[in-house]
Protein backbone atom coordinates (compact mmCIF):
# COMPACT_ATOMS: atom_id res chain seq x y z
CA UNK A 1 0.00 0.00 0.00
CA UNK A 2 1.11 3.50 -0.75
CA UNK A 3 1.10 6.05 1.97
CA UNK A 4 -0.98 9.16 1.45
CA UNK A 5 2.11 11.20 0.71
CA UNK A 6 3.38 8.70 -1.82
CA UNK A 7 0.09 8.50 -3.63
CA UNK A 8 -0.11 12.27 -3.81
CA UNK A 9 3.38 12.42 -5.27
CA UNK A 10 2.44 9.72 -7.75
CA UNK A 11 -0.57 11.78 -8.73
CA UNK A 12 1.58 14.86 -9.30
CA UNK A 13 3.94 12.89 -11.51
CA UNK A 14 1.08 11.39 -13.48
CA UNK A 15 -0.52 14.76 -14.08
CA UNK A 16 2.77 16.32 -15.14
CA UNK A 17 3.42 13.40 -17.50
CA UNK A 18 -0.01 13.74 -19.01
CA UNK A 19 0.44 17.49 -19.46
CA UNK A 20 3.76 16.99 -21.24
CA UNK A 21 2.34 14.23 -23.43
CA UNK A 22 -0.40 16.61 -24.51
CA UNK A 23 2.20 19.29 -25.17
CA UNK A 24 4.14 16.80 -27.27
CA UNK A 25 1.05 15.88 -29.26
CA UNK A 26 0.22 19.53 -29.85
CA UNK A 27 3.72 20.41 -30.86
CA UNK A 28 4.19 17.35 -33.05
CA UNK A 29 2.89 18.79 -36.36
CA UNK A 30 5.15 21.82 -35.96
CA UNK A 31 8.09 19.67 -34.94
CA UNK A 32 7.58 17.34 -37.87
CA UNK A 33 7.33 20.23 -40.28
CA UNK A 34 10.62 21.68 -39.06
CA UNK A 35 12.24 18.25 -39.21
CA UNK A 36 11.01 17.61 -42.75
CA UNK A 37 12.38 20.94 -43.87
CA UNK A 38 15.90 19.65 -43.24
CA UNK A 39 15.40 16.44 -45.21
CA UNK A 40 15.99 15.75 -48.86
CA UNK A 41 12.82 15.19 -50.88
CA UNK A 42 13.63 11.49 -50.91
CA UNK A 43 14.09 11.31 -47.14
CA UNK A 44 10.82 13.15 -46.69
CA UNK A 45 9.04 10.27 -48.40
CA UNK A 46 11.07 7.53 -46.70
CA UNK A 47 9.34 4.48 -45.24
CA UNK A 48 9.05 4.39 -42.32
CA UNK A 49 9.31 8.15 -41.65
CA UNK A 50 12.75 8.85 -40.30
CA UNK A 51 13.50 10.61 -37.09
CA UNK A 52 17.23 10.37 -37.69
CA UNK A 53 18.72 11.39 -41.00
CA UNK A 54 21.50 13.50 -42.47
CA UNK A 55 20.21 17.06 -42.30
CA UNK A 56 20.52 19.18 -45.39
CA UNK A 57 20.00 22.83 -46.16
CA UNK A 58 19.22 22.25 -49.82
CA UNK A 59 15.55 23.15 -49.42
CA UNK A 60 16.40 26.49 -47.95
CA UNK A 61 18.96 27.18 -50.66
CA UNK A 62 16.39 26.26 -53.26
CA UNK A 63 13.80 28.60 -51.77
CA UNK A 64 16.26 31.43 -51.64
CA UNK A 65 17.09 30.90 -55.31
CA UNK A 66 13.51 30.62 -56.42
CA UNK A 67 11.80 33.32 -54.49
CA UNK A 68 13.89 35.68 -52.43
CA UNK A 69 12.70 34.99 -48.90
CA UNK A 70 13.86 38.32 -47.58
CA UNK A 71 11.67 40.22 -50.02
CA UNK A 72 8.56 38.53 -48.63
CA UNK A 73 9.80 38.66 -45.04
CA UNK A 74 10.46 42.38 -45.36
CA UNK A 75 6.95 42.90 -46.72
CA UNK A 76 5.55 40.98 -43.76
CA UNK A 77 7.57 43.06 -41.32
CA UNK A 78 6.62 46.41 -42.87
CA UNK A 79 2.95 45.52 -43.16
CA UNK A 80 2.67 44.06 -39.65
CA UNK A 81 4.44 46.92 -37.92
CA UNK A 82 2.82 49.59 -40.07
CA UNK A 83 -0.66 48.32 -39.42
CA UNK A 84 0.00 47.76 -35.71
CA UNK A 85 1.27 51.31 -35.35
CA UNK A 86 -1.70 52.76 -37.20
CA UNK A 87 -4.06 50.58 -35.22
CA UNK A 88 -2.63 51.63 -31.88
CA UNK A 89 -2.77 55.30 -32.82
CA UNK A 90 -6.48 54.93 -33.43
CA UNK A 91 -7.29 52.38 -30.75
CA UNK A 92 -5.60 53.97 -27.74
CA UNK A 93 -7.47 57.30 -27.91
CA UNK A 94 -10.73 55.49 -28.67
CA UNK A 95 -10.29 53.12 -25.75
CA UNK A 96 -9.24 56.01 -23.52
CA UNK A 97 -12.41 57.81 -24.35
CA UNK A 98 -14.57 54.75 -23.75
CA UNK A 99 -12.92 53.65 -20.55
CA UNK A 100 -12.72 57.01 -18.78
CA UNK A 101 -15.57 59.03 -20.22
CA UNK A 102 -18.25 56.45 -20.20
CA UNK A 103 -21.66 57.51 -21.40
CA UNK A 104 -24.89 55.61 -21.77
CA UNK A 105 -23.96 54.63 -25.28
CA UNK A 106 -20.36 53.51 -24.66
CA UNK A 107 -21.25 49.89 -24.07
CA UNK A 108 -23.39 49.70 -27.21
CA UNK A 109 -20.71 51.38 -29.30
CA UNK A 110 -18.15 48.85 -28.14
CA UNK A 111 -20.51 45.96 -28.74
CA UNK A 112 -21.36 47.23 -32.16
CA UNK A 113 -17.69 47.52 -33.08
CA UNK A 114 -17.04 43.99 -31.88
CA UNK A 115 -20.08 42.65 -33.67
CA UNK A 116 -18.63 43.86 -36.97
CA UNK A 117 -15.82 41.37 -36.43
CA UNK A 118 -18.43 38.63 -36.65
CA UNK A 119 -19.16 39.45 -40.26
CA UNK A 120 -17.33 37.33 -42.80
CA UNK A 121 -14.68 39.33 -44.67
CA UNK A 122 -15.74 37.85 -48.01
CA UNK A 123 -18.82 40.02 -47.71
CA UNK A 124 -16.76 43.10 -48.46
CA UNK A 125 -14.08 41.56 -50.64
CA UNK A 126 -15.54 42.53 -54.01
CA UNK A 127 -16.02 46.25 -53.30
CA UNK A 128 -12.64 46.54 -51.63
CA UNK A 129 -10.98 44.78 -54.53
CA UNK A 130 -12.62 47.14 -57.00
CA UNK A 131 -11.83 50.18 -54.91
CA UNK A 132 -8.21 49.13 -54.53
CA UNK A 133 -7.95 48.60 -58.26
CA UNK A 134 -9.22 52.08 -59.00
CA UNK A 135 -7.07 53.67 -56.31
CA UNK A 136 -3.96 51.83 -57.46
CA UNK A 137 -3.63 50.12 -54.09
CA UNK A 138 -3.63 46.55 -55.38
CA UNK A 139 -0.38 44.80 -54.60
CA UNK A 140 0.95 47.66 -52.48
CA UNK A 141 2.08 47.51 -48.87
CA UNK A 142 0.05 50.62 -48.12
CA UNK A 143 -3.08 48.84 -49.26
CA UNK A 144 -2.52 45.91 -46.94
CA UNK A 145 -1.64 48.19 -44.03
CA UNK A 146 -4.97 49.96 -44.50
CA UNK A 147 -6.94 46.72 -44.70
CA UNK A 148 -5.23 45.08 -41.72
CA UNK A 149 -5.73 48.18 -39.63
CA UNK A 150 -9.41 48.16 -40.49
CA UNK A 151 -9.99 44.53 -39.66
CA UNK A 152 -8.02 44.48 -36.42
CA UNK A 153 -9.18 47.79 -35.04
CA UNK A 154 -12.26 46.51 -33.16
CA UNK A 155 -10.26 43.84 -31.34
CA UNK A 156 -7.52 46.29 -30.47
CA UNK A 157 -9.97 48.86 -29.13
CA UNK A 158 -11.64 46.20 -27.08
CA UNK A 159 -8.39 44.89 -25.60
CA UNK A 160 -6.99 48.30 -24.76
CA UNK A 161 -10.36 49.19 -23.28
CA UNK A 162 -10.31 46.22 -20.91
CA UNK A 163 -6.78 47.15 -19.79
CA UNK A 164 -7.70 50.78 -19.26
CA UNK A 165 -10.74 49.69 -17.27
CA UNK A 166 -8.43 48.12 -14.72
CA UNK A 167 -6.66 51.39 -14.03
CA UNK A 168 -8.23 53.18 -11.08
CA UNK A 169 -9.89 56.43 -12.09
CA UNK A 170 -8.53 58.21 -9.02
CA UNK A 171 -5.06 58.27 -10.55
CA UNK A 172 -6.34 60.14 -13.57
CA UNK A 173 -8.35 62.53 -11.48
CA UNK A 174 -5.32 63.30 -9.37
CA UNK A 175 -3.35 64.06 -12.52
CA UNK A 176 -6.16 66.24 -13.79
CA UNK A 177 -6.30 68.22 -10.58
CA UNK A 178 -2.57 68.78 -10.93
CA UNK A 179 -3.34 70.44 -14.24
CA UNK A 180 -2.45 67.67 -16.69
CA UNK A 181 -3.86 68.05 -20.19
CA UNK A 182 -5.59 65.01 -21.74
CA UNK A 183 -2.57 64.34 -23.94
CA UNK A 184 -0.33 64.41 -20.88
CA UNK A 185 -2.75 62.11 -19.12
CA UNK A 186 -2.37 59.55 -21.88
CA UNK A 187 1.37 59.80 -22.35
CA UNK A 188 2.49 60.38 -18.78
CA UNK A 189 0.00 58.34 -16.79
CA UNK A 190 -1.94 55.81 -18.81
CA UNK A 191 0.71 54.47 -21.14
CA UNK A 192 3.28 53.80 -18.40
CA UNK A 193 0.71 52.03 -16.21
CA UNK A 194 -0.89 50.09 -19.03
CA UNK A 195 2.45 49.11 -20.58
CA UNK A 196 2.03 45.35 -20.10
CA UNK A 197 -1.45 45.28 -21.52
CA UNK A 198 -0.53 47.49 -24.44
CA UNK A 199 2.48 45.31 -25.20
CA UNK A 200 0.27 42.25 -25.48
CA UNK A 201 -2.15 44.14 -27.67
CA UNK A 202 0.74 45.10 -29.93
CA UNK A 203 1.96 41.51 -30.02
CA UNK A 204 -1.50 40.19 -30.82
CA UNK A 205 -1.88 42.68 -33.63
CA UNK A 206 1.55 41.79 -35.00
CA UNK A 207 0.69 38.10 -34.98
CA UNK A 208 -2.71 38.61 -36.57
CA UNK A 209 -1.18 40.72 -39.34
CA UNK A 210 1.73 38.36 -39.82
CA UNK A 211 -0.60 35.39 -40.24
CA UNK A 212 -3.34 37.04 -42.22
CA UNK A 213 -3.86 35.19 -45.46
CA UNK A 214 -7.27 36.05 -46.80
CA UNK A 215 -6.58 39.62 -47.83
CA UNK A 216 -2.93 39.12 -48.66
CA UNK A 217 -3.81 36.34 -51.11
CA UNK A 218 -6.55 38.34 -52.73
CA UNK A 219 -5.01 41.78 -52.87
CA UNK A 220 -1.37 41.14 -53.67
CA UNK A 221 0.48 39.54 -56.55
CA UNK A 222 4.19 39.72 -55.94
CA UNK A 223 5.68 43.08 -55.13
CA UNK A 224 3.81 43.52 -51.83
CA UNK A 225 3.13 39.86 -51.08
CA UNK A 226 3.92 38.83 -47.49
CA UNK A 227 5.14 35.44 -46.30
CA UNK A 228 1.70 33.86 -46.15
CA UNK A 229 1.32 34.47 -49.87
CA UNK A 230 4.73 32.97 -50.45
CA UNK A 231 3.74 29.79 -48.59
CA UNK A 232 0.53 29.60 -50.58
CA UNK A 233 2.46 29.91 -53.83
CA UNK A 234 4.42 26.79 -52.89
CA UNK A 235 1.46 24.63 -51.99
CA UNK A 236 0.18 23.95 -55.46
CA UNK A 237 -1.63 20.64 -55.57
CA UNK A 238 0.36 19.10 -58.42
CA UNK A 239 3.89 19.75 -57.17
CA UNK A 240 4.15 17.79 -53.94
CA UNK A 241 7.54 18.88 -52.77
CA UNK A 242 7.01 18.26 -49.10
CA UNK A 243 10.47 19.11 -47.92
CA UNK A 244 10.42 22.45 -49.71
CA UNK A 245 6.91 23.20 -48.60
CA UNK A 246 7.93 22.45 -45.03
CA UNK A 247 10.95 24.68 -45.34
CA UNK A 248 8.83 27.55 -46.62
CA UNK A 249 6.31 27.08 -43.84
CA UNK A 250 9.04 26.90 -41.25
CA UNK A 251 10.53 30.13 -42.52
CA UNK A 252 7.13 31.79 -42.37
CA UNK A 253 6.38 30.91 -38.77
CA UNK A 254 9.88 30.78 -37.29
CA UNK A 255 9.96 34.48 -36.31
CA UNK A 256 6.72 34.11 -34.38
CA UNK A 257 7.76 30.89 -32.66
CA UNK A 258 11.06 32.42 -31.58
CA UNK A 259 9.79 35.82 -30.47
CA UNK A 260 6.80 34.17 -28.88
CA UNK A 261 9.03 31.97 -26.78
CA UNK A 262 11.12 34.96 -25.70
CA UNK A 263 8.08 36.95 -24.65
CA UNK A 264 5.89 34.14 -23.35
CA UNK A 265 4.00 36.29 -20.92
CA UNK A 266 2.91 38.79 -23.57
CA UNK A 267 2.21 36.02 -26.05
CA UNK A 268 -0.15 34.17 -23.74
CA UNK A 269 -1.79 37.38 -22.65
CA UNK A 270 -2.20 38.67 -26.18
CA UNK A 271 -3.33 35.44 -27.79
CA UNK A 272 -5.94 34.89 -25.11
CA UNK A 273 -7.22 38.37 -26.02
CA UNK A 274 -6.27 39.64 -22.60
CA UNK A 275 -8.00 36.89 -20.62
CA UNK A 276 -4.78 35.61 -19.02
CA UNK A 277 -3.22 38.32 -16.92
CA UNK B 1 -19.74 52.70 -12.39
CA UNK B 2 -18.15 55.92 -11.33
CA UNK B 3 -19.25 58.47 -13.85
CA UNK B 4 -16.56 61.13 -14.28
CA UNK B 5 -18.92 63.63 -15.86
CA UNK B 6 -20.61 63.83 -12.48
CA UNK B 7 -17.42 64.81 -10.68
CA UNK B 8 -15.92 67.04 -13.37
CA UNK B 9 -18.43 69.92 -13.27
CA UNK B 10 -18.05 70.23 -9.50
CA UNK B 11 -14.36 70.81 -10.01
CA UNK B 12 -15.04 73.25 -12.82
CA UNK B 13 -17.59 75.17 -10.78
CA UNK B 14 -14.97 76.05 -8.23
CA UNK B 15 -12.88 77.74 -10.90
CA UNK B 16 -13.16 81.09 -12.66
CA UNK B 17 -15.52 81.35 -15.62
CA UNK B 18 -12.64 81.70 -18.06
CA UNK B 19 -11.87 78.02 -17.64
CA UNK B 20 -15.32 77.03 -18.80
CA UNK B 21 -14.49 76.95 -22.50
CA UNK B 22 -11.57 74.61 -22.10
CA UNK B 23 -13.69 72.45 -19.84
CA UNK B 24 -16.30 72.24 -22.49
CA UNK B 25 -13.58 71.23 -24.91
CA UNK B 26 -12.48 68.57 -22.43
CA UNK B 27 -16.04 67.28 -22.38
CA UNK B 28 -16.03 66.98 -26.14
CA UNK B 29 -12.56 65.54 -26.42
CA UNK B 30 -13.56 61.94 -25.73
CA UNK B 31 -16.06 62.08 -28.54
CA UNK B 32 -13.53 63.67 -30.88
CA UNK B 33 -10.90 61.01 -30.29
CA UNK B 34 -13.46 58.25 -30.59
CA UNK B 35 -14.84 59.58 -33.84
CA UNK B 36 -12.17 58.31 -36.28
CA UNK B 37 -12.58 54.74 -35.10
CA UNK B 38 -16.35 54.88 -35.26
CA UNK B 39 -16.37 56.49 -38.69
CA UNK B 40 -13.84 54.02 -40.06
CA UNK B 41 -15.84 51.07 -38.77
CA UNK B 42 -19.03 52.57 -40.09
CA UNK B 43 -17.69 53.14 -43.59
CA UNK B 44 -15.66 49.95 -43.72
CA UNK B 45 -18.55 47.77 -42.69
CA UNK B 46 -21.76 49.34 -43.86
CA UNK B 47 -20.44 51.15 -46.90
CA UNK B 48 -19.00 48.02 -48.40
CA UNK B 49 -21.91 45.89 -47.30
CA UNK B 50 -24.31 48.13 -49.20
CA UNK B 51 -21.99 48.08 -52.18
CA UNK B 52 -21.98 44.28 -52.16
CA UNK B 53 -25.75 44.21 -51.76
CA UNK B 54 -26.14 46.46 -54.81
CA UNK B 55 -23.77 44.28 -56.82
CA UNK B 56 -25.78 41.20 -55.93
CA UNK B 57 -28.77 42.76 -57.71
CA UNK B 58 -26.88 43.09 -60.97
CA UNK B 59 -25.77 40.71 -63.64
CA UNK B 60 -22.07 41.46 -63.12
CA UNK B 61 -19.66 38.86 -64.33
CA UNK B 62 -15.92 39.61 -64.41
CA UNK B 63 -16.40 43.36 -64.00
CA UNK B 64 -19.19 45.14 -62.17
CA UNK B 65 -22.07 46.17 -64.38
CA UNK B 66 -24.41 48.68 -62.84
CA UNK B 67 -27.58 47.49 -64.48
CA UNK B 68 -30.05 46.17 -61.98
CA UNK B 69 -31.73 42.93 -62.84
CA UNK B 70 -33.58 42.19 -59.63
CA UNK B 71 -33.15 39.18 -57.41
CA UNK B 72 -32.31 36.69 -60.13
CA UNK B 73 -28.89 36.00 -58.64
CA UNK B 74 -30.48 34.87 -55.36
CA UNK B 75 -32.78 32.46 -57.16
CA UNK B 76 -29.76 31.07 -59.00
CA UNK B 77 -27.84 30.80 -55.76
CA UNK B 78 -30.44 28.69 -53.99
CA UNK B 79 -30.76 26.38 -56.95
CA UNK B 80 -27.00 25.90 -56.94
CA UNK B 81 -26.11 22.51 -55.53
CA UNK B 82 -22.61 23.63 -54.69
CA UNK B 83 -23.96 26.38 -52.48
CA UNK B 84 -26.01 23.81 -50.57
CA UNK B 85 -22.88 21.76 -49.94
CA UNK B 86 -21.02 24.86 -48.75
CA UNK B 87 -23.73 25.85 -46.28
CA UNK B 88 -24.07 22.32 -44.96
CA UNK B 89 -20.30 22.14 -44.52
CA UNK B 90 -20.24 25.39 -42.59
CA UNK B 91 -22.92 24.09 -40.21
CA UNK B 92 -21.12 20.78 -39.61
CA UNK B 93 -17.76 22.48 -39.34
CA UNK B 94 -18.96 25.31 -37.12
CA UNK B 95 -20.87 23.16 -34.64
CA UNK B 96 -18.22 20.46 -34.31
CA UNK B 97 -15.35 22.90 -34.22
CA UNK B 98 -16.88 25.00 -31.46
CA UNK B 99 -18.03 22.03 -29.37
CA UNK B 100 -14.79 20.05 -29.58
CA UNK B 101 -12.68 23.16 -28.93
CA UNK B 102 -14.70 23.98 -25.83
CA UNK B 103 -14.48 20.44 -24.45
CA UNK B 104 -10.75 20.06 -25.09
CA UNK B 105 -10.08 23.60 -23.90
CA UNK B 106 -11.85 23.02 -20.58
CA UNK B 107 -10.09 19.69 -20.02
CA UNK B 108 -6.67 21.20 -20.79
CA UNK B 109 -7.36 24.13 -18.50
CA UNK B 110 -8.33 21.82 -15.63
CA UNK B 111 -5.20 19.78 -16.32
CA UNK B 112 -2.96 22.84 -16.21
CA UNK B 113 -4.70 24.13 -13.11
CA UNK B 114 -3.26 21.23 -11.06
CA UNK B 115 -0.18 23.23 -10.04
CA UNK B 116 2.23 21.69 -12.52
CA UNK B 117 5.85 22.73 -12.61
CA UNK B 118 6.86 24.67 -15.75
CA UNK B 119 3.28 25.68 -16.30
CA UNK B 120 4.42 28.75 -18.23
CA UNK B 121 6.26 26.69 -20.82
CA UNK B 122 3.34 24.27 -21.20
CA UNK B 123 0.93 27.13 -21.60
CA UNK B 124 3.05 28.61 -24.36
CA UNK B 125 3.29 25.30 -26.19
CA UNK B 126 -0.47 24.77 -25.95
CA UNK B 127 -0.96 28.22 -27.43
CA UNK B 128 1.65 27.93 -30.16
CA UNK B 129 -0.73 26.65 -32.84
CA UNK B 130 -2.81 29.79 -32.36
CA UNK B 131 0.23 31.90 -33.21
CA UNK B 132 0.68 30.17 -36.54
CA UNK B 133 -0.96 31.15 -39.78
CA UNK B 134 -3.82 28.98 -41.00
CA UNK B 135 -1.85 28.63 -44.20
CA UNK B 136 0.96 26.90 -42.33
CA UNK B 137 -1.48 24.82 -40.30
CA UNK B 138 -3.06 23.67 -43.53
CA UNK B 139 0.31 22.65 -44.90
CA UNK B 140 1.37 20.71 -41.82
CA UNK B 141 -1.92 18.85 -41.58
CA UNK B 142 -2.10 18.17 -45.29
CA UNK B 143 0.97 16.05 -44.76
CA UNK B 144 -0.29 14.26 -41.65
CA UNK B 145 -3.71 13.51 -43.10
CA UNK B 146 -2.53 12.55 -46.57
CA UNK B 147 -3.20 8.81 -47.02
CA UNK B 148 -0.03 8.28 -49.05
CA UNK B 149 2.24 10.11 -46.62
CA UNK B 150 1.20 10.76 -43.08
CA UNK B 151 -0.65 8.77 -40.45
CA UNK B 152 -2.01 6.07 -42.73
CA UNK B 153 1.31 5.33 -44.38
CA UNK B 154 3.16 5.33 -41.07
CA UNK B 155 0.76 2.82 -39.58
CA UNK B 156 0.93 0.65 -42.69
CA UNK B 157 4.70 0.66 -42.47
CA UNK B 158 4.46 -0.45 -38.88
CA UNK B 159 2.39 -3.43 -39.93
CA UNK B 160 -1.18 -2.24 -39.42
CA UNK B 161 -2.14 -3.01 -43.01
CA UNK B 162 -5.87 -2.72 -42.48
CA UNK B 163 -5.67 0.76 -40.99
CA UNK B 164 -7.38 3.20 -43.27
CA UNK B 165 -7.56 6.94 -42.93
CA UNK B 166 -8.47 8.57 -46.19
CA UNK B 167 -10.66 11.39 -44.94
CA UNK B 168 -8.70 14.02 -46.82
CA UNK B 169 -9.62 12.51 -50.19
CA UNK B 170 -13.02 11.19 -49.20
CA UNK B 171 -15.77 13.66 -50.17
CA UNK B 172 -17.98 12.54 -47.29
CA UNK B 173 -15.33 12.92 -44.63
CA UNK B 174 -13.15 15.77 -45.82
CA UNK B 175 -15.00 18.37 -43.77
CA UNK B 176 -13.91 16.54 -40.61
CA UNK B 177 -10.30 17.08 -41.65
CA UNK B 178 -11.00 20.79 -41.52
CA UNK B 179 -12.41 20.30 -38.03
CA UNK B 180 -9.32 18.40 -36.85
CA UNK B 181 -6.89 21.03 -38.08
CA UNK B 182 -8.97 23.92 -36.80
CA UNK B 183 -9.41 22.31 -33.38
CA UNK B 184 -5.68 21.75 -33.17
CA UNK B 185 -5.15 25.41 -33.87
CA UNK B 186 -7.69 26.90 -31.51
CA UNK B 187 -8.13 24.62 -28.50
CA UNK B 188 -5.03 26.00 -26.80
CA UNK B 189 -6.57 29.42 -26.98
CA UNK B 190 -9.77 28.17 -25.34
CA UNK B 191 -7.60 26.55 -22.70
CA UNK B 192 -5.97 29.89 -21.94
CA UNK B 193 -9.31 31.62 -21.51
CA UNK B 194 -10.63 28.93 -19.18
CA UNK B 195 -7.40 28.80 -17.22
CA UNK B 196 -7.79 32.50 -16.55
CA UNK B 197 -11.36 31.84 -15.47
CA UNK B 198 -10.35 29.01 -13.15
CA UNK B 199 -7.77 31.25 -11.49
CA UNK B 200 -10.50 33.74 -10.76
CA UNK B 201 -12.56 31.27 -8.74
CA UNK B 202 -12.56 31.68 -4.99
CA UNK B 203 -10.54 28.75 -3.61
CA UNK B 204 -12.49 28.90 -0.33
CA UNK B 205 -15.63 27.88 -2.17
CA UNK B 206 -13.93 24.76 -3.47
CA UNK B 207 -12.45 24.01 -0.06
CA UNK B 208 -15.83 24.32 1.61
CA UNK B 209 -17.34 21.86 -0.85
CA UNK B 210 -14.44 19.49 -0.25
CA UNK B 211 -15.05 19.64 3.50
CA UNK B 212 -18.68 18.75 2.84
CA UNK B 213 -17.37 15.58 1.23
CA UNK B 214 -18.06 16.40 -2.41
CA UNK B 215 -15.88 14.53 -4.89
CA UNK B 216 -13.63 16.43 -7.29
CA UNK B 217 -15.66 15.67 -10.47
CA UNK B 218 -18.78 16.78 -8.66
CA UNK B 219 -17.15 20.01 -7.50
CA UNK B 220 -16.13 20.79 -11.06
CA UNK B 221 -19.55 20.01 -12.43
CA UNK B 222 -21.59 21.77 -9.79
CA UNK B 223 -19.45 24.71 -8.72
CA UNK B 224 -16.51 25.41 -10.98
CA UNK B 225 -17.98 25.06 -14.45
CA UNK B 226 -21.20 26.99 -13.76
CA UNK B 227 -19.19 29.93 -12.48
CA UNK B 228 -17.25 29.94 -15.76
CA UNK B 229 -20.32 30.82 -17.79
CA UNK B 230 -19.01 34.21 -18.95
CA UNK B 231 -15.85 32.50 -20.20
CA UNK B 232 -17.94 30.02 -22.18
CA UNK B 233 -19.67 32.98 -23.71
CA UNK B 234 -16.50 34.85 -24.77
CA UNK B 235 -14.93 31.65 -26.06
CA UNK B 236 -18.07 30.92 -28.05
CA UNK B 237 -18.07 34.35 -29.60
CA UNK B 238 -14.44 34.20 -30.66
CA UNK B 239 -14.68 30.61 -31.90
CA UNK B 240 -17.71 31.34 -34.04
CA UNK B 241 -15.85 34.30 -35.46
CA UNK B 242 -12.96 31.98 -36.38
CA UNK B 243 -15.37 29.43 -37.88
CA UNK B 244 -17.10 32.00 -40.05
CA UNK B 245 -13.93 33.44 -41.45
CA UNK B 246 -12.25 30.09 -42.10
CA UNK B 247 -11.13 30.69 -45.60
CA UNK B 248 -7.38 30.35 -45.55
CA UNK B 249 -7.49 26.99 -43.78
CA UNK B 250 -9.71 25.48 -46.47
CA UNK B 251 -7.58 26.95 -49.21
CA UNK B 252 -4.38 25.54 -47.72
CA UNK B 253 -5.69 22.17 -46.54
CA UNK B 254 -8.11 21.01 -49.22
CA UNK B 255 -8.54 23.85 -51.70
CA UNK B 256 -12.25 23.13 -51.38
CA UNK B 257 -11.80 19.65 -52.78
CA UNK B 258 -12.05 16.87 -53.62
CA UNK B 259 -14.30 18.42 -56.22
CA UNK B 260 -16.18 20.93 -54.14
CA UNK B 261 -16.84 18.62 -51.19
CA UNK B 262 -15.14 20.83 -48.62
CA UNK B 263 -16.35 24.18 -49.89
CA UNK B 264 -17.42 26.70 -47.28
CA UNK B 265 -19.54 29.74 -48.16
CA UNK B 266 -16.39 31.87 -48.03
CA UNK B 267 -14.57 29.75 -50.60
CA UNK B 268 -17.73 29.48 -52.69
CA UNK B 269 -17.99 33.22 -52.82
CA UNK B 270 -14.34 33.62 -53.66
CA UNK B 271 -14.46 31.05 -56.44
CA UNK B 272 -17.47 32.60 -58.10
CA UNK B 273 -16.55 36.24 -57.74
CA UNK B 274 -12.94 35.93 -58.73
CA UNK B 275 -12.02 32.78 -60.60
CA UNK B 276 -15.27 31.92 -62.35
CA UNK B 277 -16.31 35.41 -63.38
CA UNK B 278 -19.69 35.36 -61.61
CA UNK B 279 -19.40 38.50 -59.54
CA UNK B 280 -23.15 38.96 -59.16
CA UNK B 281 -23.64 35.45 -57.85
CA UNK B 282 -20.66 35.78 -55.54
CA UNK B 283 -22.02 39.03 -54.14
CA UNK B 284 -25.41 37.39 -53.59
CA UNK B 285 -23.78 34.56 -51.64
CA UNK B 286 -21.86 37.09 -49.54
CA UNK B 287 -25.08 38.89 -48.68
CA UNK B 288 -26.81 35.64 -47.72
CA UNK B 289 -23.85 34.84 -45.49
CA UNK B 290 -23.96 38.25 -43.87
CA UNK B 291 -27.67 37.88 -43.36
CA UNK B 292 -27.23 34.48 -41.74
CA UNK B 293 -24.61 35.76 -39.35
CA UNK B 294 -26.66 38.81 -38.47
CA UNK B 295 -29.76 36.72 -37.87
CA UNK B 296 -28.10 34.15 -35.63
CA UNK B 297 -25.14 35.71 -33.88
CA UNK B 298 -25.84 39.34 -33.31
CA UNK B 299 -29.09 38.93 -31.36
CA UNK B 300 -27.34 36.40 -29.17
CA UNK B 301 -24.43 38.76 -28.60
CA UNK B 302 -26.65 41.61 -27.60
CA UNK B 303 -28.95 39.63 -25.35
CA UNK B 304 -26.00 38.10 -23.50
CA UNK B 305 -24.08 41.30 -23.03
CA UNK B 306 -26.98 43.63 -22.41
CA UNK B 307 -28.11 41.45 -19.54
CA UNK B 308 -24.73 41.58 -17.90
CA UNK B 309 -24.23 44.29 -15.33
CA UNK B 310 -20.53 44.79 -15.22
CA UNK B 311 -18.08 47.43 -16.32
Amino acid sequence: MLTLKQSRRLQTVLIATLAWLVALAIFFPIFWMILTSFKTEIDAFATPPQLFFTPTLENYVHIDERSDYFHFAWNSVVISFGSTLAGMLLAVPAAYSMAFFETKRTKSTLLWMLSTKMLPPVGVLVPIYLLFKDAGLLDTKTGLVIIYTLINLPIMVWMVYTYFKEIPKDILEAARLDGATPAQEIYRVLLPIGKGGLASTVLLSLILCWNEAFWSLNLTASSAAPLTAMVASYSSPEGLFWAKLSAVSTLACAPILIFGWLSQKQLVRGLSFGAVK
Amino acid sequence: MNNPSASLPSVAAARPAARRLSDRFADWLPKIVLAPTVVITLVAVYGYMIWTALLSLTNSRILPVWKFTGTGQYAKLFENERWGVAVENLIIFGVLFILVCLVIGVLLAILLDQKIRAEGALRTIYLYPMAISFIVTGTAWKWLLNPGLGLEKTLHDWGFESFSFDWLVNPDMVVYCLVIAAVWQSSGFVMAMFLAGLRGIDPDMVKAAQLDGASMPKIYRRIVLPSLKPVFFSAFVILSHIAIKSFDLVMALTGGGPGYASDLPATFMYQHAFTRGQMGLGAASAIVMLGGVLAILVPYLYSELRGKKHG
